[in-house]
């Protein structure tokens, strides 16, 4: 080979780029894990977008499935080991621990140009202490979904939109012989989840602004007991509620049309459509208490703290958080965190059953965004709802909370 | 030996003639078991003694992180005696090993005795009877809790058939039933071993010595007592340790069923040390709770060997 | 008190007795079938009601009662689970780590076990007891140290650095189960070989090794179904879904959002399909291959 051929294959090679269009000077690699959720099959709309992402950066991305239930752990493991990947979808309630044991970047300078275009509750989900450490990828809050054969037979004509009302409904679905309950909710980690609507709607809290614990409160304490009850008192609950330890065993009951309600976000609409098509049902808002309340879930991105290719980084999550985000969680049936995705016509745009969860996100609240959170929920909130359920008083159950929570924070 | 190492005549040269004299002879056991002493001192011995360290240690992910970790002298375990489930723990610990041991034995040497008699179709039940022991606990542990389910196990409707129970029951989700739930699975599990060791000592027994005994009119129960289990004494207490070990040691049953919940009722002093190190990342703390698992191993079953050997030696 | 009724038979008169005894006998060979049956379905249920699982469809599988045998049999929980999925990579994974651990904890045993039965040398007595020893440490213990070194080599996430983790639990009672079984192969044999000129090399490799096949077929066979079965560490230093085994796999399949039982089962019938055909084939040598080492242990 000589230096005329080497010249000819060069200029050929430069000729193709410039043919090609767009290939920038430095395309760096990025290994992104996502939740197994947006990456389930080859032909997920994910891989579209970021083949779009690609062909505008020249950035390749090698994409990781990561089962959520083990994902945190994993994340943890990985991140402090050194390995990991350079970006991560992250659910919003992880990044307080993740941030506090520093192993996330902090892309406060980054991400102020565009703060604007977020929806300020989703938006703060990554911050911690005072600095950005995420953007949001989604955002969902939860809804009540009604059986509405189940409701009719009943004999109630519309769906319960106050605390007596939603009580007065789940008992009358509920039919010992016919093996039919009113509303089906999960254990443990589960069950936690769904208690802090509820007592925000009592006019209840968990941790304030000021890092103080509201958990022994009576109106906490109140909320807590009301759900209780539900199961312990008027048997309105199936079994499950004693084991479910993830989404479907909640939605379980309700699929199989012998538990009337279910109180649940999102995921559940297609997960319930794909597991009984036939069945009839409507979503609406939460019954309010004293006040409207709905925790917000979600998930953020966010960059590995010491990452090798920060710039590129920060790139994909802008672009996958940014306008594009819309269109690409219409296709998961998700909702996009922009203040674009919650005007009145973008609702309006959304399919029925999406509507109410987006007309429902001013009411949406955040989990507390303290360090020791991950242990709060599935130590103490769920150590809470499942001896409330087996009959332990609430306040008895809340006071010792309060005790531990005050504990984890001071630390 | 050195009457087996008697030099032959006629040795043809190899490379393998150095081991025959001198050094080489001396060397050759050694180098015979160094890669094996090599091996366990770098995964077994090194670690272990490094995982005792921790125990005295304050290491999390952050000081792991950052590297200077704190020695804290015995804080970690008196932070886990403070802890009441790791009381919990330690009686859900007895009554799982106790159980499992005594079940696993009893019903491992029952199989044992019916599977050795030379019958057509034995083998057919040999292999049916050792599949839980060959497939995958994850696969079986899952298995079990899709029977288990409250709504549609099979379980529940089995015994609803049979009229043991009225009502379907949530057997791992009800605070009373879930460890011995999980116990039932780890005994269908374990006992093909069991089996497994002492069929292949009840293979050895010599024909002659049962017939020995037949002809003397011993049968039944004083046969089984007073011949074939003092035949087959070493194997049986070799079985026992192991179950025993593999008991204490059987994290994915309690894992993949409960996670060792509802509200500790299933909890082990395992799932607990797994629940400290890779939930809440005190690694310290965990490995206060694997060593005292540890040296409570080592002393059962340095005191039961021991009592086995004074036996044999009456 | 079985005994006391026996043994009241045999001293009746001859013809009673034999048409009794004649009687006795038949009802315990039923009873031991009877026994025999027992034992096979409580063993074999599980399984069964797995592949049932699999075999049914989406709607089957949450009918109330649930039905023993499957009302329709469809392979799509099958078709579902392997196309697309990346099951196939977590069997490759699976079946690399297998055979890695195999090859190296049989070398490495079959030396060892020989030489502490076959030479007495310093510590001979000492090792094997330290072996099964080293059986016994908890691997909530290894756990952490071995997350430490793994993550100080680089190793956490790669399929390699599971091979040593695994020796760890391996390892130990496979050197104890060798030596107990060539402590069985008598010594004449390889005094013959030594006269007809071999080396002790020579006589072990050629003489003393294929005598020895049946007990490194059971330890092959411990070490294969320990290890394509491995979970706790796996799933501990495993985090990215390229390097999964089998074991993890599964477990991935229970979702958040939804666990499909009926893939879920036809993945526990493909992860344990593999392993459950080489015991078959090898379930001869095992038993007394077993037996051997444990019993002279």
């Amino acid at each position: 080979m000589n230096v005329r051929s080497i010249l000819k294959g060069g200029a050929a090679a430069a000729v193709l780029a410039l043919g090609l269009g767009s290939s920038p000077a430095f395309a760096d690699n990025i290994v992104m894990w996502v939740n197994a959720a947006l990456a389930n099959g080859p032909d997920a709309p994910l891989y579209e977008e970021l083949k779009a992402f690609q062909a505008a950066t020249g950035h390749t991305v090698e994409v990781q499935a990561v089962p959520p239930i083990e994902m945190e752990q994993k994340l943890f493991v990985a991140l402090s080991g050194g390995a990991g990947p350079d970006v991560m979808t992250l659910d919003i309630a992880w990044v307080a621990g993740l941030a506090d044991a520093g192993l996330l970047a902090d892309i406060t300078q980054k991400a102020g140009p565009i703060a604007s275009q977020y929806q300020p509750g989703p938006y703060s989900s990554g911050l911690f202490e005072q600095k950005q450490y995420a953007l949001p990828l989604y955002t969902n809050n939860v809804a009540l979904l009604v059986n509405d054969r189940m409701l009719a037979d009943a004999g109630i004509q519309k769906a319960p939109a106050t605390w007596q009302e939603f009580h007065d409904a789940a008992v009358a679905m509920t039919n010992k012989e016919k093996q039919t309950y009113g509303v089906s909710l999960g254990g443990n980690r589960m069950g936690a989840f769904q208690l802090y609507s509820f007592i925000w709607q009592n006019g209840g809290d968990i941790i304030d602004a000021e890092g103080k614990s509201h958990v022994a409160d009576p109106a906490s304490v109140e909320a807590v007991d009301f759900l209780a009850k539900l199961y312990t008192e008027s048997k309105a609950m199936p079994d499950s509620v004693l084991t479910a330890g993830n989404w479907d065993e909640v939605h379980a009951p309700f699929v199989q049309e012998r538990a009337g309600m279910v109180v649940t976000g999102d995921w559940a609409l297609a997960a319930v459509a794909k597991a009984n098509p036939d069945l009839k049902f409507s979503v609406h808002p939460l019954p309010a208490g004293k006040q409207a309340a709905t925790v917000i879930g979600g998930f953020d991105l966010a960059i590995k703290a010491n990452t090798s290719v920060p710039e590129a980084s920060f790139e994909l999550v802008k672009w996958l958080s940014g306008e594009r985000s819309i269109a690409l969680m219409r296709k998961y049936n998700r909702l996009s965190a922009l203040k674009k995705a919650a005007t009145p016509e973008a609702i309006a745009a959304l399919p029925p059953n999406m509507q109410p969860f987006m007309q429902q996100a001013a009411a949406g609240r955040a989990r507390p965004v303290v360090a020791a959170w991950t242990q709060m929920h599935t130590d103490v909130f769920a150590n809470v709802w499942d001896s409330v359920i087996r009959g332990k008083p609430a306040k008895e159950a809340m006071t010792e909370a309060d005790a531990a929570i005050k504990n984890l924070l001071e630390k | 030996m050195s009457a087996r190492t008697a030099r032959p005549s006629g040795l043809k040269p190899t490379w393998s003639s150095i081991f025959e004299t001198g050094l080489g002879a001396r060397a050759y056991p050694y180098l015979m078991v160094l890669p094996a002493v090599v091996i366990v001192l770098g995964v077994v011995v090194y670690p272990v003694l490094s995982g005792i360290m921790t125990a005295f240690y304050d290491v999390t992910l952050r000081s792991l992180n950052s590297g200077d970790m704190d020695f804290v002298g015995l804080r970690n375990f008196e932070r886990v005696f403070a802890d009441p489930n790791f009381v919990r723990a330690l009686q859900n610990t007895v009554v799982w090993v106790v159980l499992n041991v005594v079940a696993q034995l009893g019903l491992g040497l029952a199989l044992a005795l019916l599977l050795h008699r030379a019958m057509p179709g034995i083998g057919f039940f040999r292999s049916g009877i050792l599949v839980p022991w060959v497939v995958p606990s994850v696969v079986a542990v899952l298995t079990w809790r899709w029977m288990y389910d409250p709504s549609v196990g099979i379980v529940n409707e089995l015994l609803v058939k049979l009229g043991v129970i009225d009502a379907y029951h949530p057997w791992l989700g009800d605070t009373a039933t879930s460890l011995y739930a999980v116990t039932v699975e780890s005994i269908w599990k374990g006992t093909p071993f069991v089996m497994l060791l002492l069929l292949a000592a009840l293979q050895l027994v010599p024909k002659s010595i049962l017939e020995a005994a037949s002809m003397d009119g011993a049968s039944g129960w004083k046969k089984l007592w007073y011949v074939i289990l003092p035949q087959i004494r070493v194997s049986f207490a070799i079985a026992a340790v192991l179950t025993f070990i593999l008991t204490v040691n059987n994290f994915n049953a309690i894992w993949l069923m409960t996670e060792g919940g509802p509200l500790n009722s299933s909890e082990i002093l395992f799932t607990l040390a797994y629940k400290y190190g890779f939930k809440r990342f005190d690694l310290g703390l965990a490995s206060a709770v694997a060593t005292m698992l540890f040296v409570g191993l080592v002393v059962a079953t340095t005191v039961y060997l021991k009592l086995i050997q004074a036996r044999e030696e009456d | 008190m079985t005994a006391a009724i026996f043994s009241h038979d045999s001293r009746s008169s001859a013809a009673i007795g034999a048409a009794a005894h004649n009687r006795s006998k038949a009802l315990r060979k039923i009873l031991t079938y009877a026994a025999l049956w027992i034992a096979f379905v409580w063993a074999v249920f599980p399984f069964y009601w797995m592949i049932a699982t699999s075999l049914r469809a989406k709607d089957e599988i949450f009918q109330r009662p649930p039905s023993l045998v499957p009302h329709t049999v469809t392979i799509q929980n099958y078709i579902d689970l392997l196309v697309g999925a990346q099951f196939w990579r977590f069997a490759m994974n699976s079946l690399l780590l297998t055979a890695s651990v195999t090859l190296v904890s049989v070398l490495i045993s079959v030396t060892a076990g020989y030489a502490m039965a076959r030479h007495r040398f310093k510590g001979s007595v000492v090792l094997p007891l330290f072996m099964l020893y080293g059986q016994m440490f908890p691997p909530v213990l290894l756990l952490i140290p071995f997350y430490a070194q793994l993550r100080l080599l680089g190793w956490l996430d790669s399929l390699w650095g599971l091979i040593p983790v695994y020796l760890s639990y391996m390892l130990p009672l496979c050197v104890w189960l060798m030596r107990g079984f060539f402590s069985q192969v008598p010594h004449s044999l390889e005094d013959a070989a030594r006269m007809d000129g071999c080396t002790r090399w020579q006589a072990f490799w050629k003489v003393i090794l294929p005598m020895a096949k049946p007990g490194i077929v059971a330890v092959a066979t411990w070490v294969m179904i320990h290890s394509w079965n491995e979970f706790l560490y796996a799933s501990t230093f495993i985090l990215s879904e390229k390097n999964r085994t089998l074991p993890l796999g599964l477990s991935g399949l229970i979702g958040q959002y939804t666990t499909d039982w009926g893939v879920l089962m036809a993945g526990g019938v493909i992860t344990a399909l593999p392993i459950l055909l080489v015991f078959f084939f090898l379930q001869k040598h095992l038993v007394s291959g077993v037996g051997g080492g444990a019993v002279k242990g």
